[in-house]
């Protein structure tokens, strides 16, 4: 069996493993709905129908939501991971996440009514994103070795917490209380109508990156190779730095900070696909992120009768864990 | 073909003064100088990576400051000194982003693009390695697949830097062997750089040498002889 056999039968398998773990999503729910109960939400929507509002305002974004915010962070994981040629490098280790976690606590906390409305919070989340994004990528051009990069975004992320600690300290209990949620992540703060503009926004970064394939591709051999092969570095950094803060910052903004995800899946997809043909591990990343996330999820909802789990805690008692492995398997 | 004209090299101040020389397809030339000299400097100005202090570098006629920095790949290519390790990089995908500089917008490898690979490969006798993954190779192995890669860009010049450094004594000889089958049957320009000396003057070739003294690149045209070798570079 030829190695593009197998990759196009393995994609095929989660293909159609995706839609089949997003439907079992939409069932586990503590309340029953049925099928109709989502058709007639989302086509001819009742306003008095209890199931029918759950069905079209809570768990429709909620697993859309999901679907997004997998796919978006695996593939910033891989787009990261290329570019700095370090297999553990992800929009979390790297301080990209904490970049929009410090401006989000910026917006929510200074009580400024523009920061705090849902546009406020996109543009601070992304802005942060993207200046955590090139601070990092100045370091990376210092910095010679991987582990240097890892230890550098290790401590901006406890730099930011410490000020984020400190705006909490001076902040009031109504604000504490908003970004200690926040901070906890969740899928369910988005409701029916933001999924308009959320889903174009995320489709349209995913879509993005498959113009930087080839790139993406030679900077495997890393940036002087890749350079030598007639790749325009500098713009491909740029582009991979902006699909990032898009990525990263638009799932940040709405669900908090989910740790572990871009950095787990990429490296999973890797060992799977055993390649490093990037149309390939484009296209897994996006499906096994969504289908790591909508488990994750799914996982919640279960355990929701006993006790709640917040997506942040859960995804990282499941992928710090997995990180160490992969770390154990590189040195052995 | 590479001439050079009144060329300095080096970063900030200047390095090294190059003799105008000009190196020839169908011939294979050997850069020698100590360690420090500036022979990967010197690689660096002639392809490109690193501008010129003064002077030019004309590769096939063309000045290489103002060939596009897409197109410069399919004049010249460059073999470094560290083979990189990447997980799950099979040979036949690393000699395949060879062919970067040639793809379209996606880097989609055309049927055209997989009858160079093959074909590459078979050159230089490595077709049975295409499904290894070049973390897997042996030092030996892994020069093989170098210049097979060197060669799947079509480039009339190939540089080569100290190809042989990490080789034994048969896996030096064949790569050195293959190298002037290369130049001379498939009509490419290459220079290497190297420190095997001993070895590589039984093959008859011109150097490049860094001299000591002067802090100039020269060529000394074949026959040479070890003695005058050592004597201007060491």
């Amino acid at each position: 069996m030829t190695t593009l056999v197998r990759h196009r039968l393995i994609l095929t398998g989660i293909l159609l493993l995706t839609p089949a773990i997003a439907a079992l999503h939409l069932f586990v729910g503590q309340i029953h709905l049925s099928i109709d109960d989502y058709w007639n939400g989302l086509f001819s929507f009742d306003k008095s129908s209890v199931n029918e509002i759950i069905a079209r305002d809570f768990r429709t974004p909620r697993l859309l939501m999901a679907l997004i915010a997998g796919a978006c962070l695996s593939v910033v994981g891989l787009m990261m991971q290329t570019l700095f040629n370090n297999p553990l490098a992800g929009p979390y280790v790297l301080g990209i996440n904490s970049g929009s976690s410090l401006f989000v606590a910026l917006s929510i906390m200074t009580g400024v009514p523009f920061f705090a409305s849902d546009f406020g919070l996109i543009i601070n989340s992304l802005f942060g994103a993207f200046l955590f994004g090139l601070i990092i990528l100045f370091f990376s051009r210092i910095v010679r070795t991987q582990i240097s990069l890892l230890l550098i975004g290790l401590m901006l992320g406890s730099f930011i917490s410490a000020f984020v600690a400190f705006l909490q300290s001076a902040s009031d209990a109504q604000e504490l209380k908003v970004f200690t949620l926040w901070a906890l992540g969740s899928l369910q703060k988005v409701d029916f109508d933001q999924l308009a503009y959320i889903v174009p926004i995320a489709l349209t970064g995913i879509a993005s990156t498959f113009f930087i394939v080839k790139p993406l591709n030679a900077l495997v051999l890393g940036e002087a190779e890749a350079k030598l092969l007639g790749i325009n570095i500098k713009t491909t950094r740029l582009i991979i730095i902006i699909l990032t803060a898009i990525l990263t910052g638009l799932v940040t903004a709405f669900c908090g900070p989910i740790a572990f995800v871009g950095l787990a899946v990429p490296n999973l997809v890797r060992i799977l696909f055993k390649t490093q043909q990037h149309l390939t591990l484009i296209i897994a990343s996006v499906l096994i992120g969504s289908i790591f996330i909508v488990l994750c999820d799914i996982l919640i909802q279960l355990l929701e009768p006993y006790f709640m789990l917040p997506i942040n805690v859960l995804t990282s008692i499941i992928g710090a864990p997995m990180v160490i492995l992969f770390i154990l398997k590189r040195l052995k | 073909m590479i001439r050079t004209s009144e060329l300095t090299i080096g970063y900030t101040h200047q390095l090294l003064t190059v003799d105008n020389v000009q190196l020839n397809t169908s011939e294979l030339y050997f850069l020698i100088g100590k360690n420090g000299s500036g022979k990967s400097t010197f690689f660096k100005t002639i392809t490109g990576s690193t501008p010129c202090l003064s002077g030019k570098v004309l590769l096939n006629k063309q000045n290489v400051s103002s060939i596009p920095l897409a197109t410069l790949p399919t004049v010249v290519s460059f073999v470094g000194p560290h083979f990189p390790s990447v997980d799950f990089l099979t040979v036949e995908q690393y000699v395949g982003l060879a062919r970067t500089p040639y793809t379209n917008q996606f880097g989609r490898l055309k049927d055209e693009d997989h009858k160079i690979i093959q074909d590459c490969l078979s050159i230089i006798d490595i077709v049975h390695l295409k499904e290894r993954f070049v973390t897997e190779l042996s030092d030996g192995e892994k020069q093989m697949v170098a210049i097979a890669k060197a060669l799947a860009q079509q480039t009339d010049i190939i540089i080569l830097d100290e190809p042989t450094a990490f080789l034994d004594y048969s896996n030096k000889t064949i790569v050195l062997n293959i190298l002037q089958q290369i130049s001379i049957e498939m009509n490419k320009c290459i220079i290497i750089s190297t420190h095997d000396i001993d070895m590589s003057i039984e093959l008859g070739c011109s150097y490049l040498v860094v001299n000591k003294n002067k802090k100039r690149i020269q060529l000394v045209n074949s026959p040479v002889k070890k003695e005058v070798l050592l004597a201007l570079a060491f």
